[in-house]
C-alpha cells in the first residue's frame, strides 16, 4: 500500500475528485491547508491564477497580496496559499495511475500547481468490519 | 526524500518558517490542528484543557537535508516546557510538479 499526498489548488478539487471516481479510487481525505514552495507564497500574479478561468479580470485583479495579508492579517514578511491537501490511501499497481491523473487534471503551466508525494503504508484496518491491510483499502 | 511533520506551539509558527527560508528550504504546507501529549493536556487550576491548539508544519525534503530542517526546528520551537511539540519523519518514494509532471522536488 501507498499514501498518495496531493497539495493541490482549491478549485480543482472538483475536477480531481471526479478523474478519481472514474479511475475507480473515490476514496480520500480533504484537508484545508496553507502553504508555499519555492517562490516564498503569492505573488499578484499567482494569487491571479488561484481563481478559475470563468471569472471576470477585475475580480481577478483584486486581490494583491497586501491586500491579501491585511484581509487575513497575515503579517507580510510569510504569505501562504490557501490549497487542499488529499491523502489517498492505495494499492501498489495503482500509484502509477493515481499520480498520473492527479497530475493531467491539475496541469495549467503555472507556478502554483501543487506537489505529489508517494510514501509508504505498513497496515490498514477497516473499523466497520476488522478488514486488515489490503482488503480494508480496496 | 523525508517528510517532516513537526506539531509546534502556534506562536513559534513565524520564528521557524523564517530560519527556515533563510537556511533555504521556503517550501511548506501548514495546518492548524489540536492535540493532546502525555501530560493529557493542561491543568490551570480548575479548569482542564483536553486539546490543545497547535500548528502541524509539513514539508518534504532530501534525505540529508533532513537533519539540518529538524535541528531548525528544533532549535526554533523550543521553550523548554511541556507542549513544545514533536517532530516525525518520515519515508517519501517519490515526489511530483504538478506543474512540470517531472518526478523531483
Amino acid at each position: 500500500m501507498k499514501e498518495i499526498t496531493a497539495v493541490i489548488r482549491r478549485y480543482k478539487l472538483p475536477e480531481t475528485k471526479k478523474a478519481l471516481e472514474e479511475l475507480g479510487y473515490p476514496s480520500l481525505t480533504i484537508q484545508s491547508v496553507e502553504g508555499r514552495g519555492k517562490q516564498k507564497g503569492a505573488l499578484c500574479a499567482e494569487m491571479d491564477s488561484e481563481m478559475p478561468e470563468s471569472f471576470c479580470t477585475a475580480v481577478k485583479l483584486k486581490p494583491t497580496p497586501s491586500a491579501y495579508a491585511l484581509e487575513h492579517t497575515l503579517p507580510k514578511i510569510a504569505l501562504y496559499v490557501p490549497k487542499r491537501l488529499l491523502t489517498i490511501i492505495a494499492p501498489d499497481d495503482a500509484v502509477g495511475g493515481i499520480v498520473e491523473s492527479i497530475i493531467k487534471v491539475n496541469r495549467t503551466g503555472r507556478h502554483g500547481d501543487g506537489k505529489v508525494f508517494v510514501s509508504p503504508i505498513e497496515g490498514a484496518l477497516r473499523v466497520r468490519t476488522g478488514e486488515k491491510d489490503k482488503e480494508a483499502v480496496s | 526524500m523525508k517528510m517532516i511533520r513537526a506539531f509546534i506551539r502556534p506562536e513559534k509558527e513565524q520564528e521557524v518558517v523564517l530560519a527556515l527560508e533563510g537556511a533555504g528550504f521556503p517550501s511548506l504546507t501548514k495546518m492548524p490542528v489540536f492535540g493532546r501529549g502525555r501530560q493529557k493536556g493542561l491543568q490551570v487550576g480548575p479548569v482542564h484543557y483536553d486539546e490543545l491548539p497547535k500548528t502541524l508544519i509539513m514539508t518534504v525534503v532530501d534525505d540529508e537535508d533532513a537533519d539540518k530542517v529538524v535541528g531548525i526546528i528544533h532549535d526554533k520551537a523550543k521553550t523548554g516546557f511541556i507542549g513544545d511539540g514533536k517532530i516525525f519523519v518520515s519515508p517519501v518514494e517519490a515526489a511530483y510538479t504538478v506543474r512540470t509532471g517531472e518526478a523531483k522536488l
